[in-house]
């Protein structure tokens, strides 16, 4: 790892001046998988809704109007907390060992909260109506959850752009000679209006931002999301006042395991086994583990309060839960991974950043499954007797298109990086200049299992 | 609301005898501020303390120009007319001390208060008669159940009835609360008067259905009469048929339940909407969907406990003429007929029939029915048909779908509601089965499945 006496600050800096083949090949993988996901989406304009997904109405034609699409957005939701979950960690709680990722995080955050807007998108019959939303937006915000959704989601979304770019501008204007001339308007709206002796004040904006931030996070993922469902009486499988704090851990624990997934890959990619050290993996691992017990242990209320003595409504939606495989899929994803991440917090040898990943991969995929099926289960078995059983059960699985839509929000999410990755610099500069890289040029890297990308920094540098 | 009750209610208490009205402590302050104002009790509570408390020493004299500008100051925070309070206010005092008459007080600010509250039941020798035990508190536990004491609205402000939201929120802050909720409601309606809610003038129109399930044959004579009415894609039921068996310690019954959309009182679907697309018409209390502004985001499907939305696909079967009635309703937005492509649709009650002087009154499933069994007509008037069919059969049981749901449904059964174990039966219940259905365009390939 020893790179010729560039300093961090270069090689952090370097995604931004030069490309790789790599970088390339992964490019345009990324804008034909984005491409194709317009063209599934271009099939769903032309035909209709109706037509074109497996998404059906319920009642007579034991359809699932809600699915898939509806899922995604509340994993997108979840997943849009990590970035903040992190930034805050660092900037309210002081954990400046994780701050070389918080800028990686924070636009994981902002990426996410675009993807669920996306998928929303996605579930409309009449998508280019969307803004009517906002104009009777002072109308329904009284009484509409989905109203109250918009007005969290959209100040979610400008409190993040603004703590991000907020969080550029010094670092960009001293570096501004550093970075690309081409790209120089994107720079020059980031520093609109940009004083040096304003530092001191963002700083302050930053932290209360980041207070501010934090607190919509129980709002979002254990409010108003979760209230989309908790609030209807007609459906029992989302009716119950767990509905918030379930989601809320749930939501958590995809974001963790999602941040921990990028993360690797970046340190992957561009060789920053130095600045992303394998102690900030082992202390996400341990965060990560007891998220996903809690998340288990939401299960087991479930299912509990579901079997045993439940009324006929709740206990038939309980029965077709644990008789559908993608259920256990979800359970047993979350119960291996669990298992893992406990296995080497006990017995540190079984660690590697690798199998961390690949665990978290598990985890953040089985939350998807487990808000997929949340959603479809209780529309398989809506509102409550006589009607539930005089109406035939709902039947629901994606198509194509579905999956192509929903696929293709992480293949946009993907996109999103390698682009804002030759834009801003993905990690602090201040981090890797202080405390990290200075005093550790030219000693052995300090990753513990470095064998698995030793050779990779040749192909790296080009 | 704290105006018409309250007034009234101290007019009684004034009345009632020669003793001086108890003033004493804040109840004096009520008088003087909640005796006025429709502000609520609240606001003349929080502002009492800054007036004088003479105890039971007031006397006309005592409202002199100080006291003028303090009501004033608190008449302000409230939305009617300030000088009418003080009005109202100086001459409740003369009344209380006997300078004038019940009915003098009554008459004299009745012009004035009619137009502004849109009410005055006060009564007055004009309106012939005065039956002081009429107070407008009867008016809370009306015939629709409606726990609300009567609210004056204004023609913009129909006052919808949330049970639970408004139970649990005083008298107070029910005005307000009413600016929100009426966004639940269609804001352009007719206006109707505060006792209307009692349904006995006919005012306030609530169309809806007694279905009498003891009549019914299955014959889905309804279903696709609703078909060819209404246009409706091919799958989409507006009007369904449940047939179903029950089993009664081993004795099986078979049993059929039409079931339109329940046009609720309280519906959830109006109430998750984000655009307003989906509201309750306030003329005849029709639950109907703006086509030009549903975005489809089917959350009323979803919020409904009754499965009578339908999202429009645009592929309408060719046993229809096609839809000819008027899509447009009277306030020029689009509810009637089938939705189109991407917007949610459900029964309407046959809105254009309603619109239409020549067949207001009637919906395509009653005409076709030929046993008799749906009765359709507006469910606060007693003389009407579906009431007048309950009254005759009142022999017989009666339930409403899914009451404990809160939705407060306007179809009535009669017969024997369907319990948790009823067992639906095979039958020719889907149109492909009676033959009443085909693709118009065979080549789009079902529903994907």
């Amino acid at each position: 790892m020893s790179l010729d006496g560039k300093t961090g600050a270069d090689r952090v800096l370097q995604p931004l001046t030069s490309a790789t083949k790599g970088h390339f090949v992964l490019l345009a993988l990324l804008a034909l998988g984005t491409l194709w996901m317009l063209f599934a989406w271009f099939v769903q304009l032309r035909g209709g809704l109706m037509h074109t997904t497996s998404l059906g109405d319920w009642g007579v034609s034991g359809g699932v109007p809600w699915g898939l699409y509806i899922g995604a957005f509340v994993w997108w939701i979840g997943i849009a907390h990590g970035g903040i979950a992190i930034s805050a960690a660092v900037r309210v709680f002081k954990l400046e060992r994780f701050a070389p990722i918080a800028r990686i995080a924070e636009v994981l955050t902002v990426l996410a909260l675009g993807m669920a807007a996306t998928s929303i998108v996605f579930s409309l019959g009449r998508p280019d109506r969307i803004f009517n939303t906002i104009v009777q937006w002072p109308f329904t915000v009284h009484h509409s959850p989905l109203a109250w959704d918009i007005a969290v989601i959209t100040l979610y979304l400008v409190l993040t752009l603004t703590y991000l770019t907020l969080s550029l501008r010094d670092e960009i204007y001293e570096i501004r000679d550093r970075l690309p001339y081409w790209l120089d308007p994107i720079y020059a709206v980031i520093l609109i209006g940009y004083r040096p002796e304003e530092s001191e004040k963002v700083e302050q904006l930053l932290w209360w931002l980041a207070v501010a931030i934090l607190a919509l996070v129980p709002l979002l993922s254990g409010g108003v999301v979760p209230w989309l469902f908790g609030l209807i009486a007609a459906q029992p499988g989302w009716f119950g006042a767990a509905a918030g704090p379930s989601m809320l851990i749930e939501s958590l624990t995809s974001a963790m395991a999602f941040v921990v997934v990028t993360i690797a890959i970046f340190r992957f990619a561009y060789g920053w086994e130095d600045f992303i050290r394998d102690a900030i993996f082992r202390d996400l691992s341990k965060v990560l583990a007891l998220l996903t017990l809690a998340t288990l242990w939401f299960v087991v209320h479930d299912v509990l309060t579901g079997a045993y003595l439940a009324p006929h409504h709740v206990g038939d939606i309980t029965a077709t839960m644990v008789s559908l495989p993608f259920f256990w899929i979800a359970v047993l994803g979350l119960g291996a991974a669990f298992i893992y991440l406990v296995a080497q917090l006990l017995r540190p040898s079984l660690f590697s950043v690798g199998r961390l990943t690949i665990a978290s991969a598990v985890i953040a995929i089985s939350i998807l499954n487990k808000k997929v099926m949340f959603i479809v289960e209780g529309l398989m078995h809506p509102s409550i007797p006589p009607l539930t059983n005089l109406y035939p059960a709902g039947f629901y699985f994606p198509n194509w298109v579905e999956w192509s839509l929903v696929l293709g929000t992480i293949v946009v999410v993907g996109l999103g990086f390698v682009v804002i990755g030759k834009i801003i610099p993905m990690v602090e500069l201040e981090v890797v200049d202080d405390d990290e890289t200075t005093p550790r040029m030219g000693d052995p890297p300090l990753t513990d299992d470095s064998s698995e990308d030793a050779t990779r920094p040749d192909t790296e540098v080009n | 609301m704290a105006c018409s009750s309250i007034t009234y209610e101290e007019g009684i208490q004034m009345s009632s005898g020669s003793d001086p009205p108890r003033r004493s402590g804040t109840n004096g302050d009520e008088t003087a501020g909640s005796g006025l104002e429709a502000g609520g009790d609240a606001d003349a509570e929080a502002v009492g303390s800054e007036m004088p408390d003479l105890g039971d020493q007031w006397t006309v004299d005592d409202l002199d120009e100080d006291w003028e500008r303090r009501a004033v100051e608190m008449l302000e925070d409230v939305d009617f007319d300030t000088e009418l309070g003080v009005e109202l206010s100086r001459d409740a005092l003369r009344l209380a001390q006997g300078e004038l008459t019940r009915a003098e007080f009554n008459e004299k600010h009745h012009d004035d208060v009619y137009e502004e509250f849109g009410v005055d039941e006060r009564p007055t020798t004009e309106a012939g008669g005065i039956e002081y035990e009429s107070s407008t508190r009867t008016a809370t536990s009306s015939a629709d159940g409606s726990p609300l004491p009567s609210v004056p609205e204004t023609d913009s402000r129909p006052v919808p009835s949330r049970r639970g939201i408004l139970k649990s929120a005083g008298a107070a802050a029910a005005v307000g609360m009413t600016a929100g909720l009426a966004g639940c409601l269609d804001g352009a309606a007719q206006s109707t008067t505060a006792d209307a809610t009692s349904g006995e003038d006919g005012n306030d129109v609530q169309l809806g259905m007694a279905i009498d399930m003891n009549h019914c044959i299955a014959c889905l004579k309804c279903v696709e009469a609703c078909k060819q009415e209404n246009d409706t894609d091919r799958g989409t039921h507006w009007m369904h048929v449940f047939r179903y068996e029950e089993d009664e310690f081993g004795d099986v019954t078979e049993e059929y339940m039409p079931r339109p959309c329940q046009h609720c009182s309280e519906p959830s679907c109006t109430y998750v909407c984000p655009t307003q697309a989906r509201h309750k018409r306030s003329k005849d209390g029709l639950v109907l969907t703006d086509y030009d502004t549903c975005i489809g985001c089917k959350y009323c499907e979803v919020a409904c406990p009754y499965g009578v939305n339908f999202l429009g696909k645009g592929e309408p079967t060719d046993k229809s003429p096609g839809f000819t009635g008027s899509a447009t309703d009277e306030r020029g937005e689009t509810v009637g007929g089938p939705p189109p492509t991407g917007v949610m649709g459900k029964c309407t009650f046959c809105v254009h029939r309603q619109d239409d002087s020549a067949q207001r009154g009637t919906t395509a499933c009653e005409d076709d029915c030929p046993v008799d069994a749906i009765h359709f007509g507006d469910m606060n008037d007693p003389e009407s048909d579906p009431r007048a069919y309950l009254r005759e059969n009142d022999e017989e049981s009666r339930f409403s779908l899914l009451d404990q749901q809160g939705t407060e449904p306007n179809v009535v059964y009669l017969g024997t509601e369907p319990t948790k174990d009823a067992e639906p039966v095979d039958g020719p219940y889907t149109y492909e089965d009676l033959d009443m259905e085909t693709l118009a365009e065979s080549q789009n390939g079902g529903d994907g499945e």
